[in-house]
């Protein structure tokens, strides 16, 4: 059973199902009910509030005793969590659902997926709601609040984030006679390697991973690195260019001269198993990677090389526009909560995504986390220098495995960078066609009602 | 005499002993271990895996057998959902799904095969046009028509699109197509109507393929994921598919083995199934081919 593969399939089928429900919706000014199925005993004389949401397991029950939490801290709203698959059915089910008009109050979305409602308009702007509140955007980490704000705007608010985290086997690094910490640069990596698989007996210095297992989502951060991009606001394509192609080049010659890199299909169970000594994987690994590894773990902010640069990943929540004014209002209240210092503490530590508010950040509890797990610490400390992907891995069509697709050519065929790359571009500006303007209308739109 | 039981050892392919004749046995019996492995292995993995903690399934070289048994999974996986109510909605799910979709078939395909009307070549290739149809392109659709209905988060909701399915009535029909006709116009010489045609002398004598059908009906409604899913919201009204997704960690961090303790249990039944009824495919076969 392999999930990734099916997350990847069925993102297809997403963006064919969202171009159709933008078709259906009306720029999200008519109400629409609930989904059906009566309310509980423990909803009855509240205002309902339907959240589709995108967690199992461990993250899934951490969510409901939040939710539970919120239900018994007041009389007026009863939130009703419902549970809807991964990132990606979610998205799909709530396009069918706005195509049906049977849409939820609120969702978690994922960096990738919000976009599309955002431009198909059936986002709900939370700017006054905000401040009929008395809450700061602000105190969200500015970088994670940013992503979600359009022209001053907040329609997307930070919950479930994870960035890329350098991992490194600290056994391996004792025997290589190596610090006790990552590179600073990929180019110190480079001359850790010989140390690394002689002393330090490991097999390959460093495992990249394929693109069902989002490459492009980990090169997005090496492109960053080398000063280069995927591409710009406007859909221009750079990842032909500049440092995007060098990029590119220094990972090959890595793999194919160098013989220390390679492409793992998963970079996780390799790095677990003393195969690689190093490797890059998200922020929400690491509880996974810890308790699977027999041998010490380290964690570091990615190397630069230019430049620091590294993406964020992950969920956030939204309001649908559709939704009855009161019932989007206790929606918001219950992001209000979500908020407290105590929550995002508690959601943090139970699940290993990123506390998303400074106050939690600088929370006792938080700081006590952090002296039990200076790996986690790492991971937040990373967080502020983080920044939203390229246009083209967030909003074209497919971006995702298109330049995970060229990455492979790259890592397993060692075809040169700016061959693949070109192909790879040209790829993308097609498919950005329909996004571009869609964008453009959302613009334009905005102009004129300004 | 002699020369008699000889020509009948040669027919019946069981020649006396000779070195290619083992070596060709020990070639097929490699073969058929080889495809029983290939089938066996995964269940294997899943068995041994629900019975491991997380270091020893991402362990390299492969653990086969968990050195301690972690019988905990099964609780744990039980318990990490409500899998008692995802079992019986996925039971009634299932039987009435089935159900419906093999008497819709064997309506159809008896329509089909011994009625006469015009345009049945024409309705037999919209048929076949519908077995062309992948699943998705249907979702959205289907979705609309019954959410207006107000049949989201209902048992209706998720079995009526699924009532009629091509393949099944495609299926009955080839296998109606090689009934002989002579049991046909006896049965109709002593008075039966179609439905005492249907029931009394096509399906009896369809057994294996009936049977095959209602199995293979069986196995996609119980694994059904993508629909139940989108057709309901909320927990009461899950399956077990559904119930397997609830264990899934959104960033990867999965433990695998609540997760295998769970599928174990969610497809036991189909398996146990599947041993019972394999007896009428394989008996049906062989009545079939003694006929001659």
């Amino acid at each position: 059973m392999d999930r990734r593969r099916f997350l990847i399939r069925s993102g297809g089928a997403v963006g064919s199902l969202i171009l159709i429900a933008c078709g259906g919706t009306s720029g999200g000014s008519v109400q629409q009910p609930q989904p059906t199925g009566a309310a509980g005993k423990a909803a009855q004389g509240k205002t309902r509030v339907v959240y589709w949401s995108s967690w199992g397991g461990a993250s899934g029950k951490a969510l409901q005793k939040l939710v539970d939490d919120f239900n018994a801290s007041q009389k007026e709203i009863f939130v009703e969590n419902q549970y809807q698959g991964t990132y990606e059915e979610t998205a799909q089910k709530l396009a069918a659902a706005l195509a049906a008009r049977q849409v939820p109050d609120m969702a978690s979305m994922s960096e990738v997926t919000w976009n599309k409602f955002y431009l198909n308009g059936s986002l709900q702007n939370m700017t006054d709601y905000f401040k009929s509140a008395n809450m700061d955007p602000k105190t969200y980490v500015s970088s994670l609040i940013e992503e979600g704000t359009k022209n001053g705007d907040v329609w997307w608010v930070p919950f479930a984030r994870s960035t890329p985290l350098f991992y490194y086997n600290r056994d391996m690094f004792k025997k290589a006679g190596l610090p006790d910490r990552g590179p600073k640069t990929w180019d110190e990596l480079r001359e850790w390697g010989k140390d690394l698989m002689g002393k330090g007996g490991a097999k390959k210095v460093f495992a990249f991973t394929d693109a069902k297992n989002y490459n492009a989502w980990h090169f997005q951060g090496n492109v960053w690195q080398w000063g280069g991009a995927y591409s710009n606001e406007e859909f221009d394509m750079l990842i032909d260019e500049g440092g995007a192609v060098e990029a590119g080049e220094w990972l090959r010659k890595f793999v194919h001269e160098d013989k220390m890199g390679y492409m793992a299909e998963d970079q996780s169970i390799d790095f677990g198993n003393g195969i690689c000594a190093t490797t890059q994987q998200s922020t929400g690994s690491l509880g996974g990677i810890v308790e699977a590894a027999k041998f010490e773990v380290g964690t570091a902010m990615l190397p630069e090389m230019k430049k620091f640069g590294c993406p964020t990943g992950g969920a956030g929540l939204g309001i649908m526009a559709a939704a009855p004014d009161e019932r989007k209002q206790a929606a918001f209240e219950f992001i209000k909560f979500l908020a407290k210092p105590e929550n995002v503490t508690y959601w943090s530590k139970e699940t290993g995504y990123m506390p998303v508010t400074n106050s939690a950040r600088e929370s006792a509890e938080m700081q006590a986390y952090f002296k039990e797990n200076p790996n986690f610490k790492v991971a937040v400390e990373q967080l502020p220098k983080t920044q939203p992907q390229d246009s083209a891995r967030r909003l074209v069509p497919n971006g995702d495995q298109t330049i995970g697709t060229g990455l492979e050519r790259i890592l397993a065929n060692n075809e040169p960078a700016s061959q693949v790359f070109k192909g790879v571009a040209q790829q993308l500006e097609s498919d950005a066609q329909d996004i571009k303007e869609q964008v453009e209308e959302k613009q334009a739109r905005r102009l004129r009602t300004a | 005499m002699d020369a008699a039981v000889k020509t009948q050892r040669e027919l019946h392919g069981c020649r006396s002993p000779s070195w290619q004749g083992y070596a060709s046995l020990t070639f097929k019996y490699a073969l058929l271990a080889l495809t029983a492995l290939v089938f066996l292995l995964p269940v294997f993995w899943m068995v041994s895996a629900s019975l491991k903690g997380l270091q020893e399934i991402y362990a390299f070289p492969t653990v086969w057998v968990p050195s301690q048994p972690k019988w905990g999974n099964y609780p744990d996986a039980w318990n990490a959902a409500p899998f008692a109510r995802f079992y019986a909605n996925t039971l009634i799910t299932t039987f009435f799904g089935v159900g419906l979709e093999v008497v819709n078939a064997a309506l159809t395909a008896y329509a089909l095969v011994f009625l006469p009307f015009p345009g049945k070549n024409l309705i037999f290739i919209v048929l076949l046009a519908a077995l062309m149809i992948p699943v998705q392109v249907t979702i959205l659709p289907n979705y609309l028509t019954i959410a207006s209905l107000g049949w989201l988060n209902t048992y209706q909701g998720i079995i009526l699109p699924g009532a009629s399915v091509a393949f099944s009535a495609f299926l009955l029909r080839q296998h109606f197509l090689t009934l002989p006709t002579e049991i046909l116009e006896a049965a109709r010489l002593e008075g039966a109507g179609h439905l005492r045609m249907l029931w009394d002398v096509v399906l009896p004598l369809s057994r294996p393929v009936l049977v095959t059908a209602l199995l293979i009906s069986v196995v996609a409604k119980w694994n059904d994921f993508l629909w139940p899913l989108i057709v309901t919201n909320r927990l009461d009204m899950r399956v077990l598919s559904i119930g397997l997704a609830y264990l899934f960690d959104q960033e990867g961090n999965n433990q695998w083995g609540i997760i295998m303790a769970a599928a174990v249990f969610v497809v036991a039944p189909v398996v146990a199934l599947f041993v019972w009824t394999q007896r009428h495919i394989i008996s049906g076969l062989t009545a079939g081919a003694t006929k001659g």
